[in-house]
């Protein structure tokens, strides 16, 4: 996604737009929206990727009901009736990047915010789809030529509880509804749908109806700011991933006892991180059986010096180990793993130091086939970042770095897009960012 | 909003006992729309001039309200000033500065300076101003509307 768009939701009430990029990261004051921002994009993804009811209450977020996800002022001004998100991107036609847009208006059905209408757009061309429970379905399909509506449509009873719970009524290809235009009605003086509006609105269709098998992103990984707890031993079980991580263990587990090649990569990669946060220079499994279903332990060992040490069990470490392993881990992974993360506080248990080694993994992960969404309240990872880009430790380039930063304004919030030039300095930082920084460091230096 | 501070007035508002007109430029950086743009040598004799500048530097760019203009780029226009010879200060640096970055503020007592700064040829679109505490280092009504002013800067070059 290259930016997202939003209005009337949570503490968003004016639509603006957020730039994303490669690594974005997510600052500002607490309770100022960050984790809602997370929620919706991945609300997007459902929407736009899979047809899916977004669940706002799935972890690891939960914005509540319908009357606390709607934006509201309080007293007489009301609740919203209705909120908006969307988000535009860029797909490859062969060498060629086209943008397209989508947005998804959300309305209300009993308690829970459901879509009632999406759109997407490309260039010239565009498709709505209308489909509040209760009313007649709507499509809607426009080019430069001319606009037509579906007619054919039968009355709607409300397709999310008779069908599936969580699905929206499916969108068929704009192709396959300007190929058969049979219930395409004219919008005003529009022509006939023609071959050529045919191919003006297959760009619509790319990026949601790829052709290439397997081109569809992976739904985003998004972590809890708390990981799940470590154990002692571990017994073997499916590795289901879960936003606390507790599958982790028993991913390494597996890929330990059965794929040596992908785990040498993945320790090399795991080592590595680990050494330059201070966390640990060895991790690996320690089998208490023979057999594959016998419990297992992960085990490090931080060397002291020239002396190797012991190799210790994770519950025997600080918790920072055990709270960064399950984002290293996926991060590091490779294949399988997913092309955008939304994490929350990375940050949380480590040192400064270890901070500022996951800024520097972030730089050497993120990239225009992942993207990283990281909310944080970490200087050390932030001034990290800025650093490695400055000095070109990764790919990373200035423009692929984006600082959202979330501006309380009364009642509402504002999200201020901040970037990074060439020589690691901060551009369109509004004037009162970072305030509370410059006034301590005042009174630090010079008192009052 | 950028400004430049000569290494000669930064302990004025970088020091320990700073000035009025001093804390109030620093404040403006610190608090209001001002912007402090810094690179080359002058980065250099502003850490030597004012101790707590160094780390007030840190914050402040973070905060993005310091800006280091690069090293290189200084250089090259500070040796083409050299050779155009319009400079009556030896600030060629200065005025290399506020070419690449932008700035259109600058806060010195160096008389020689503040003509090089007020020349049309070395300082345009918009011209130069100058926050000069050499009469009085009071934070007057002036100094706070100069501050103010809207035209401050310039887009890099």
């Amino acid at each position: 996604m290259n930016s997202v768009r939003l209005k009337n939701y949570r503490c968003f009430r004016d639509e603006q737009t957020a730039k994303l990029a490669p690594l974005t990261l997510l600052v500002g004051d607490n309770s100022t929206g960050k984790t809602s921002f997370l929620a919706m994009m991945r609300a997007l993804w459902d929407v736009f990727f899979e047809f899916r009811i977004p669940d706002f209450k799935e972890e690891p977020y939960d914005l509540g009901s319908y009357d606390e996800i709607a934006h509201h002022r309080g007293g007489r001004s009301g609740r919203a009736d209705g909120f908006e998100a969307g988000f535009s991107d860029k797909f490859w036609m062969g060498r060629k990047s086209e943008k397209f847009d989508f947005d998804v208006r959300f309305g209300k059905s009993g308690s829970a915010p459901i879509p009632v209408r999406t759109r997407t757009e490309s260039k010239d061309a565009w498709i709505e789809d209308n489909f509040a429970p209760g009313e007649p379905r709507k499509v809607r399909i426009g080019t430069d030529r001319g606009a037509w509506e579906n007619a054919a449509t039968p009355e709607s009873d409300d397709p999310y509880i008779i069908d599936d719970r969580f699905t929206l009524p499916r969108q068929l290809p704009v192709r396959f509804y300007l190929r058969h235009p049979h219930g395409l009605n004219p919008i005003g003086d529009s022509p006939a749908p023609g071959q050529e509006d045919v191919d003006e609105a297959k760009n619509l269709d790319q990026p949601r109806f790829p052709l290439t098998a397997g081109s569809r992103p992976r739904r985003p990984f998004a972590s809890a700011p708390v990981r799940s707890k470590p154990r002692r031993t571990y017994d073997p079980s499916r590795a289901i991933a879960d936003p606390e991580g507790d599958y982790i263990p028993m991913y390494l587990a597996r890929v330990y006892f059965s794929d040596k090649k992908t785990w040498a990569r993945l320790k090399d990669g795991l080592e590595k991180f680990g050494h330059d946060a201070g966390l640990f220079d060895e991790i690996s499994v320690k089998a208490l059986g023979r057999r594959e279903s016998d419990p297992f332990q992960i085990v490090v060992r931080k060397y002291g010096g020239r002396l190797k040490g012991p190799l210790r069990n994770l519950a025997d470490v600080g918790y920072g180990v055990s709270q960064a392993l399950p984002l290293i881990t996926e991060l590091l992974r490779g294949r399988g793993a997913g092309d955008m993360f939304l994490l929350q506080q990375p940050e949380v248990h480590l040192h400064p130091s270890a901070q500022a080694a996951l800024g520097s993994l972030f730089c050497r992960t993120a990239g225009r086939n992942r993207q990283l969404i990281v909310e944080t309240h970490s200087d050390h990872l932030i001034d990290r970042v800025r650093m490695d880009v400055r000095d070109s430790v990764s790919n990373l380039k200035p423009s692929d770095v984006s600082i959202l930063y979330f501006q309380r304004e009364g009642l509402e919030v504002k999200i201020h897009s901040l970037g990074i030039d060439g020589e690691g300095n901060i551009l369109n930082a509004p004037d009162d960012y970072r305030s509370f920084f410059m006034e301590e460091i005042s009174r630090s230096l010079w008192r009052r | 909003m950028c400004a430049i501070i000569d290494a000669n007035v930064a302990h004025e508002a970088f020091g320990e006992n700073a000035t009025p007109a001093g804390a109030g430029f620093r404040n403006w950086i610190n608090m209001g729309s001002g912007r402090l743009a810094v690179g080359g040598s002058l980065m250099r004799e502003m850490e030597q001039s004012a101790p707590g500048f160094r780390e007030w530097a840190i914050q402040a760019r973070l905060s993005g309200k310091m800006r280091v203009a690069d090293d290189g780029e200084i250089a090259n226009r500070t040796a083409t000033l050299r050779e155009a010879g319009l400079c009556r200060s030896d600030d060629h640096h200065v005025i290399a500065l506020a070419q690449v970055s932008g700035a259109r503020l600058l806060y010195s007592n160096d008389q020689n300076l503040h003509r090089d700064f007020r020349n049309k040829l070395l300082i345009d679109n918009p011209r130069g101003s100058v926050y000069s505490t050499l009469e009085s280092k009071d934070f007057s009504r002036n100094r706070q509307r100069q501050l103010r002013r809207p035209n401050l800067c310039a887009s890099a070059s």
